[in-house]
């Protein structure tokens, strides 16, 4: 049995494909390692800015 | 000296029982009535899930902690709240009992004078014939569910060796369901794992979730700012699950489960069936089945509780369309009306209105993602509730509440989308406010703050983040340095 009447998935052609250096990037030690510092550093400004 | 009682030790109740006995050391009494021995931090259940950790990694033991801290525990569920007191004294009052072994069954009235109802959501498993442990599909909302979820995904790892094409599907099992990030978790850890095991080619994954776009998450999605364009977060996650191959079925109300078939309406009102090997489906949440009374034994739990279960506070209630609701619908001090000290936090107090827009099929199915309210705005509002009761036990009674709105609280959400230190990844967002404000901000939220990012620094954050909170709810030293 599969879906009925017509398989409602959905369409995701239109939504956009990382490149290879996007998905590079992604797994770089270095280049996350900055971000890693950054996103700790976002959250807890916003924890300051909305949490007090 | 003053008797505080809170009812439930999860993120929200466990935060504020540690913030007030810092707040007030031994002048006054603090007691967790708590029907599980262990805490469980739940946000790595989907960890456990796909078993890359075990149920140890999650879990803690209560007493210990409580013992250490001199905070009274039992282990036992609240039944009902007497907030005019009884018979006897007008005292408030709550009836407990007690899941302890030794003790079980066993009932006791206690005497307070702050109370805080932080007993988290009922699992509504009976919403949906067929759903959960119970019946054909698996959860990870606890850890010993989660831990069943890795022994079957396992099994179905094991039938994809052997060459039989499996399908995978995980999401809502209800229309009125919340927590869509642990879904999204799940599957992308299921991905994977499967990836990991080399027998993705064979298995076909879906998402099914009661979302009516991707990347809504319950809180009717996000706008970010991303190199001076404006990017959805549906369009974002779609991108995901493009890239993963994951099949995503939108706007959907599970209304059945048989042993290998999913039944379920899509929001044109067509009935649909799937058929599947592996489930992972959420439950709908409802609030714990406690009951209200007054002096007199009459009830009045319709008074104090909403029909869904969930404690009334300071919200506006008022029914109204989705165009019409507004930020201060939102509770900011979660007082229930007509008490100065009886609060409810986390996933126990009732919500105004949904965050995500409402929906119904032309058949009148409601499919509205509830809205979610756990993790960073648990702990926050646990501890507001806490400095409140502080305030007004060293200041007096008419101390002002402090207040802490989901409409003006951020929160940070790091959904996993795979394990490994250096080939794990996952998507981290910030969002603030919690719930869209469009009085204040163009695109419903602050646009420096609220962004969205993917990559292997999201899963050591989430990683962090397991660490450092369950460091935190061990009240280990420096304990309440490491924000909510």
């Amino acid at each position: 049995m599969s879906e009925t009447p017509m398989s409602p998935v959905a369409d995701l052609s239109r939504s956009p494909l990382p490149t290879r250096k996007t998905l590079r990037r992604r797994q770089s030690l270095p280049l996350q390692f900055v971000r890693f510092i950054r996103f700790d550093l976002r959250i807890l400004r916003m924890v300051s800015k909305a949490h007090s | 000296m003053a008797k505080i009682v809170i009812l439930g030790a999860g993120v929200s109740g466990h935060t504020a029982a540690l913030h007030l006995k810092r707040l007030l050391g031994s002048k006054h009494t603090i007691t967790v009535v708590s029907p599980n021995s262990k805490w469980n931090w739940i946000p790595s259940n989907i960890w456990v899930g796909v078993g890359e950790m075990e149920k140890k990694d999650v879990v803690f033991p209560l007493a210990p902690v409580y013992k250490r801290k001199g905070i009274d525990f039992r282990q036992a569920k609240g039944v009902a709240i007497r907030p005019y007191g009884d018979a006897d004294d007008p005292h408030g009052a709550v009836d407990i009992e007690y899941t302890l072994p030794e003790k079980a069954g066993t009932t006791e009235r206690l005497r307070y004078d702050y109370l805080i109802n932080a007993t988290g959501p009922k699992l509504r498993f009976e919403a949906t014939p067929g759903l959960g442990p119970d019946g054909h599909t698996v959860s990870v909302c606890t850890a010993d569910h989660a831990v069943e979820a890795a022994e079957k995904l396992r099994q179905v790892i094991a039938k994809l060796k052997a060459g039989t094409p499996q399908t995978l599907v995980v999401g809502t099992g209800h229309g009125t369901c919340t927590c869509e990030g642990a879904a999204f978790e799940y599957v992308f850890n299921v991905d994977h794992e499967l990836r990991q095991e080399g027998v993705r080619d064979l298995a076909r994954v879906v998402y099914l979730t009661n979302e009516a776009a991707l990347g809504d998450f319950g809180v009717d999605g996000m706008v970010f700012d991303q190199q001076g364009f404006q990017t959805t977060s549906e369009l974002w996650t779609g991108s995901l699950f493009r890239e993963r191959g994951v099949e995503a079925i939108l706007g959907s109300h599970v209304f059945q489960i048989d042993e290998d078939v999913i039944h379920y309406e899509t929001l044109d009102g067509e009935k649909h069936t799937l058929d599947f090997d592996f489930g992972m489906l959420i439950p709908p949440f409802g609030g714990q089945p406690l009951k209200a009374y007054d002096r007199e034994d009459a009830d009045i739990t319709s008074n104090m509780f909403a029909p869904s279960g969930f404690m009334k506070v300071d919200a506006d209630y008022t029914a109204k369309p989705y165009e019409e609701w507004r930020a201060e619908d939102w509770p900011s001090t979660y007082l229930a009306p007509g008490f100065d000290n009886i609060f409810a936090v986390g996933i126990a107090f009732a919500p105004p209105h949904q965050i995500s827009k409402p929906r119904k099929t032309p058949n009148g199915t409601v499919i509205a993602p509830a809205p979610p309210r756990t993790g960073m705005p648990s702990g926050v509002m646990g501890k507001t509730a806490a400095l409140t009761i502080a305030d007004r036990l060293k200041h007096g009674a008419t101390s002002p509440a402090r207040t802490a709105s989901m409409a003006r609280m951020g929160a940070a959400c790091v959904a996993s989308a795979g394990t490994g230190l250096t080939k794990g990844s996952a998507a981290a967002m910030t969002m603030l406010p919690v719930v869209p404000d469009y009085v204040r901000y163009p695109t419903g939220r602050d646009e420096r703050e609220t962004q969205g990012e993917l990559g292997l620094h999201a899963h050591w954050v989430k990683l962090m983040l397991h660490y450092l909170f369950i460091y935190k709810a061990k009240a280990l030293p420096g304990w309440q340095l490491i924000p909510e």
